[in-house]
């Protein structure tokens, strides 16, 4: 019977306790499934926390952290963030295998290919949902179902078609060679569609009445409203950017043009047993999402309340 | 109920060809022409065809399907990839609705604490949550065979990406980790729009917890729940970066090909053999069988709702 | 005006970002060099750490510019498979893994996009200096498309302080029927604990390299000569049945610590606390746990493999390297001097040696001093001779566009297999095995079939 039994003894123990007191011991009960779901999501977290601080030579030894009877230099450094900021490897002669470009370089990469690609997702997608949620047009159904289909065929399947296009074009190896293909996804457009459908129609006549143009309309008077939706893609798109793997990996060649996903994966071969500086690009990679994540989060919520999930 | 009829109205001008939606969805169709249309059909045709490097293709009409359908490899991807629809619609929903059921009822800033954390795992990419779990189920040294040794006393060398058999359930836990939260959060925001006097009703009239949720809540939220599992299924059948990265020693195949999904196939067959004509074929078949699967569940709701 | 944009606080964020990161970036690549004469892309940390100094030599002395890139294996597998299929262009020098080469040169000879060196190795004698058993993995259809990188020939590195404890001497260990006996005094569970803690050495327990390096070793290949597959015989169900013995059996020595799965220091653990005594160590690997277990140093050695039968081959081989020459490059015969200088000039190797630890492909090379230093880190070993005696009996490899699938049929049989053992052990063993590679053998032949078809269609 080890400490984790008795801890799991304590936690179990007041809700016999309660059982005179049902509200409250569903209470309690709720608050540790939830606590126990939480901790569920959060440990491989932690583990890559204490992983990339500790040394290479302890990676195993310990679960976690070491304890902190032992820390030292030895056992827990910064050696897996030196290494992943000057770019490469230290070998056993103590020089790293350095590329000549600076790790921002990559963040900045990265960051252009996710904000550049959902600001024009964004206004694609919601210029479209808007379309087809407030006009009736020729064609509309049948260009409904063409777009439904597009979302079953599987992505992997037209890689190499659009490659050779972008290679044709002259784009290849280039963030805009990445962008310009996926500006438009049919998946957003849906989104906005449904977004846009629950506002009232009264609302629209009476802007055209007013004499405004679609473009107003859509601009002034619809976007505002659907400001919740338009968070909730931008959170979703720009997630969907930031961590790419396949497309870029593809695309992209010269190294002053890889993404982070892409340099990231450069660590993994099939030779080197070290994963403490893929560890690290893996943690600092997730500071931006959750960033934007946290600054959005009502929004990211109300988004989805008032588009996809009204029926 | 009566027929009314109004005074006639005088005959309206028919209103102008409105040109707005066009031009609002030309981009749309532009880049969709060119950059899904042509690739499709491209891509479409090599199914007919047999490619023997980068330029050689000889015409063989439907020896390729021929193939996959007498190609145990094939039945393997589609059960496997089926295996984890049905986990996916049956362990991860559940999960995510009884988690938003959970925080439904929290209160103010620790709902919004719950919900970031549970959400977390989205923002992480799926090759960065592949390769993180081939570490974490390590045998011997990794987290979650630790963690099973520590609470059960068993499970130190269980090798779940090395056994044919605990494969496929080491890539559920793992989509399970990623998915669940983020399934959760659709499910919040329906269950916020749920009118809670009707449940209160339903109390009041002697109803227990899960009559209450499956005869009032549930139905009040059945449009969310609906286009909750089609994603989820979609999503599913599509499913190939997550074990392409936990797997990758074997390229997402896994021992005996126990990790091997309908697109890691794909991308085996047209990629690492460069069959490409065999993998557009396969590309078909994954594309009927997602949208049948589709048309099903869609008339599965259906009836359900009536 | 944070509240006038109609789109919202987020958007109007990202917006900013994306203006102010573009310009950043356009103004960034403004000071992108022109494009260089020649590009190379390599595969490994090491090889680019390696090349750095040489290829910065050759640009002087030339005027040629080189550019150096680094992508891992599969990233620049996927690029250059791309490539290919959409018919564009590939780099103009790149490194290959083996078996790599099998996807680039399916197809007829005039399609495959590698320059064909095989007249220009004649002509310069180059294909007589270097090691015979590594052309022919980088040979298709008798033309040979890539500088061979390495030999790779394989020895097992053991824990000399703990197996001196235990009192083996590893000069008796001749034979793997020795080794086993050794192996199954020494494999015990020490603490007492239920689990085993000392296993005598490594081995996959799902096949894969040790399947391959066993039968390697006894000399079987996949494919015959004729191009036909030739796994199905029974020196393969002798190997599958020793190798389930040895890791699942009721007296196993084996312990599979996911070396070469993605489980970070496992093996390094592994190693450091005699978990495993013996470990599979090809030469570029004794480099690697130079650099990832430095804390190791001096208590470990190497010793090659024991043989099958006595007086057998001592040696097996795992991994290889090697360089191709685009067939569009512009400048084919610079590519071809740079590979030459990287790769087999006399000054260069040795110090590539010293470095990487990997041993010359040129045989002439092998009487550098550099070769007989002792290593520290080995107990003081010369393991650059130890490795180039062994160099000339590495097994050949042969190459065919159905390598990769053969391979993996191999290994789902052996799977197959395993499943069996664990069900009803050596009953009926033999039989099962035979079934499974018959099996994984009829499905490689119909993917034959379709490629013959293909080829003879036109």
């Amino acid at each position: 019977m080890s400490a984790v039994h008795v801890v799991l003894l304590l936690l179990a123990a007041p809700i016999v306790a309660l059982h005179r007191r049902p509200r409250l011991a569903l209470r309690y009960a709720r608050g540790v499934a939830l606590g126990l779901a939480c901790l569920v999501v959060l440990a491989p977290f932690f583990w890559l926390v204490a992983a990339v601080f500790k040394d290479k030579s302890v990676f195993n030894e310990f679960v976690f952290f070491p304890p902190p009877a032992e820390w030292s230099r030895k056992t827990m450094n910064f050696d897996n963030f030196v290494q992943l900021f000057q770019g490469g490897k230290r070998g056993s002669n103590g020089t790293i295998s350095s590329e000549t470009i600076s790790f921002w370089q990559y963040v900045l990469n990265s960051a252009v290919y996710a904000t550049v690609g959902t600001v024009l997702q964004l206004f694609f997608a919601s210029l479209g949902g808007y379309a087809l949620a407030k006009y009736e047009f020729r064609g509309k159904s049948a260009l409904m179902v063409f777009m439904l289909g597009s979302m079953t065929i599987p992505s992997v399947l037209l890689l190499p078609p659009i490659y050779k296009m972008v290679v044709d074009l002259g784009m290849v190896d280039s963030l805009f060679g990445l962008i310009v293909p996926g500006m438009v996804t049919a998946y957003g457009i849906f989104l906005f569609r449904q977004a846009c459908m629950s506002i009232p129609n009264e609302m629209i006549d009476a802007g055209r009445v007013d004499g405004c143009s679609d473009w107003t309309i859509y601009y002034r008077l619809v976007m505002p409203l659907v400001r919740p939706m338009s968070a909730a893609f931008c959170l979703m798109s720009f997630l969907g950017h930031w961590n790419a793997f396949f497309a870029p990996n593809v695309f992209l060649h010269s190294p002053e043009n890889l993404t982070l996903p892409v340099v990231l994966n450069k660590y993994i071969s099939d030779y080197s047993q070290d994963y403490g500086i893929f560890l690290a690009g893996t943690a600092v990679a997730m500071l931006p999402p959750a960033l934007l994540f946290f600054a959005l989060q009502r929004e990211f919520i109300s988004g989805l309340t008032s588009g996809a999930v009204k029926g | 109920m009566p027929l009314e009829r109004s005074p006639p109205k005088p005959a309206r001008p028919k209103p102008p060809v409105e040109w707005a939606p066009y031009l609002f969805l030309a981009p749309y169709i532009v880049l969709s022409a060119a950059f899904f249309v042509v690739p499709f059909f491209s891509a479409a045709v090599l199914a007919f065809y047999e490619t023997n490097g980068p330029r050689t293709r000889v015409f063989v009409g439907f020896a390729n399907f021929r193939f996959l359908l007498h190609d145990p490899m094939f039945y393997t991807a589609l059960a496997n990839t089926t295996a984890f629809a049905c986990a996916s619609v049956l362990l991860q929903l559940p999960l995510s609705m009884g988690l938003a059921l959970l925080l439904n009822t929290t209160e103010g800033r620790l709902k919004g604490f719950f919900r970031l954390i549970l959400f977390s795992p989205n923002l992480v990419g799926q090759i960065f949550v592949g390769i993180l779990f081939s570490v974490l189920f390590a045998p011997r040294y990794g987290l979650i065979n630790r963690t099973f040794q520590a609470l059960f006393h068993w499970g130190l060398e269980e090798r779940w990406l090395g056994n044919p058999r605990l494969v496929m359930p080491a890539i559920i836990v793992t989509s399970l980790w990623v998915w669940v939260g983020f399934n959760m959060v659709y499910f919040l925001a329906a269950l916020q729009g749920v009118d809670k006097t009707l449940e209160e009703a339903a109390r009041i009239d002697g109803a227990n917890v899960w009559q209450v949720f499956w005869h009032v809540t549930l139905p009040s939220i059945r449009h969310v729940v609906v286009f909750v599992v089609i994603t989820t299924i979609i999503g599913s059948y599509q499913l190939f970066e997550l074990p392409l990265a936990l797997l990758n020693s074997s390229s997402g195949r896994g021992p005996a090909n126990s990790g091997l999904t309908l697109i890691t196939y794909l991308n085996e067959l047209a990629f690492e053999s460069g069959d490409l004509g065999l993998g557009s074929a396969l590309g078909w078949m994954v594309a009927i069988i997602i949208f049948a699967v589709s048309i099903v569940q869609i008339r599965i709701s259906r009836v359900l709702e009536d | 005006m944070l509240d006038r944009f109609p789109y919202g606080k987020a958007p109007l964020c990202l917006l900013v970002i994306a203006i102010v990161a573009s310009a950043l970036r356009v103004l960034a690549v403004s000071n992108r060099p022109k494009r260089a004469d020649l590009v190379f892309v390599t595969l490994s940390a090491y090889h680019y750490e390696a090349y750095q100094k040489p290829i910065r030599e050759f640009e002087r002395s030339r005027g040629i510019s080189v550019r150096l890139q680094f992508a891992n294996a599969t990233s620049l597998q996927s690029r250059l498979q791309n490539a290919m299929l959409a018919g564009t262009e590939i780099p103009d020098m790149a490194e290959l893994v083996e078996n790599s080469l099998s996807f680039f040169a399916r197809g007829p000879r005039k399609d495959i996009g590698l320059l064909d060196l095989t007249d220009r190795l004649h002509e310069s004698g180059l294909d007589k200096r270097l090691v015979s058993s590594r052309l022919s993995l980088w040979t298709s259809g008798g033309r040979t498309y890539a500088f061979p990188h390495d030999v790779h020939p394989v020895m097992l590195a053991y824990r000399r302080d703990l197996v001196e404890q235990l009192g083996i001497d590893v000069t008796q260990l001749d034979t793997w029927a020795k080794f086993v006996d050794a192996g199954r005094r020494v494999t015990r569970d020490v603490d007492g604990d239920g689990t085993i803690d000392r296993y005598m050495i490594d081995l996959s327990y799902d096949g894969s390299w040790s399947l391959d390096a066993l039968l390697l070793q006894r000399g079987v290949q996949l494919f015959d000569d004729a191009g036909k597959v030739a796994f199905d015989n029974e020196v393969t169900v002798d190997v599958i049945r020793w190798l389930l013995r040895q890791s699942f059996g009721p007296e196993k020595i084996a312990y599979d610590p996911d070396a070469s799965g993605s489980s970070g220091q496992s093996l390094m653990k592994a190693m450091t606390d005699g978990l495993v005594l013996f470990v599979w160590t090809p030469d570029w690997r004794s480099r690697v746990f130079q650099d990832d277990a430095p804390h190791l140093a001096g208590k470990m050695a190497l010793m090659p493999l024991p043989a099958w039968e006595p007086g057998g081959r001592r040696t097996s081989v795992w991994g290889g390297t090697g360089l191709v020459i685009a067939k569009k490059t512009k400048h084919p015969d610079w590519a071809w001097d740079l590979a030459n200088f990287l790769y087999y000039d006399p000054k260069e190797i040795g110090a590539r040696f010293a470095r990487t630890n990997i041993v010359p492909v040129l045989e002439d090379a092998w009487v550098l001093p550099e070769l007989d230093v002792p290593n520290p880190y080995y107990s003081n070993q010369p393991i650059g001779r130890m490795y180039a005696d062994l160099a000339p009996s590495t097994p050949p490899r042969r190459l065919t566009p159905l390598s990769f699938v053969a391979e993996q049929k191999l290994y789902e049989a052996y799977a197959r297999s395993l499943e069996y053992y664990r069900r009803s052990g050596e009953d009926g063993l033999a039989g099962a095995i035979r079934g499974e590679l018959a099996r994984a053998q009829e499905y490689v032949n119909l993917r034959a079939e379709r490629v013959a078809a293909l080829a003879g269609a036109q």
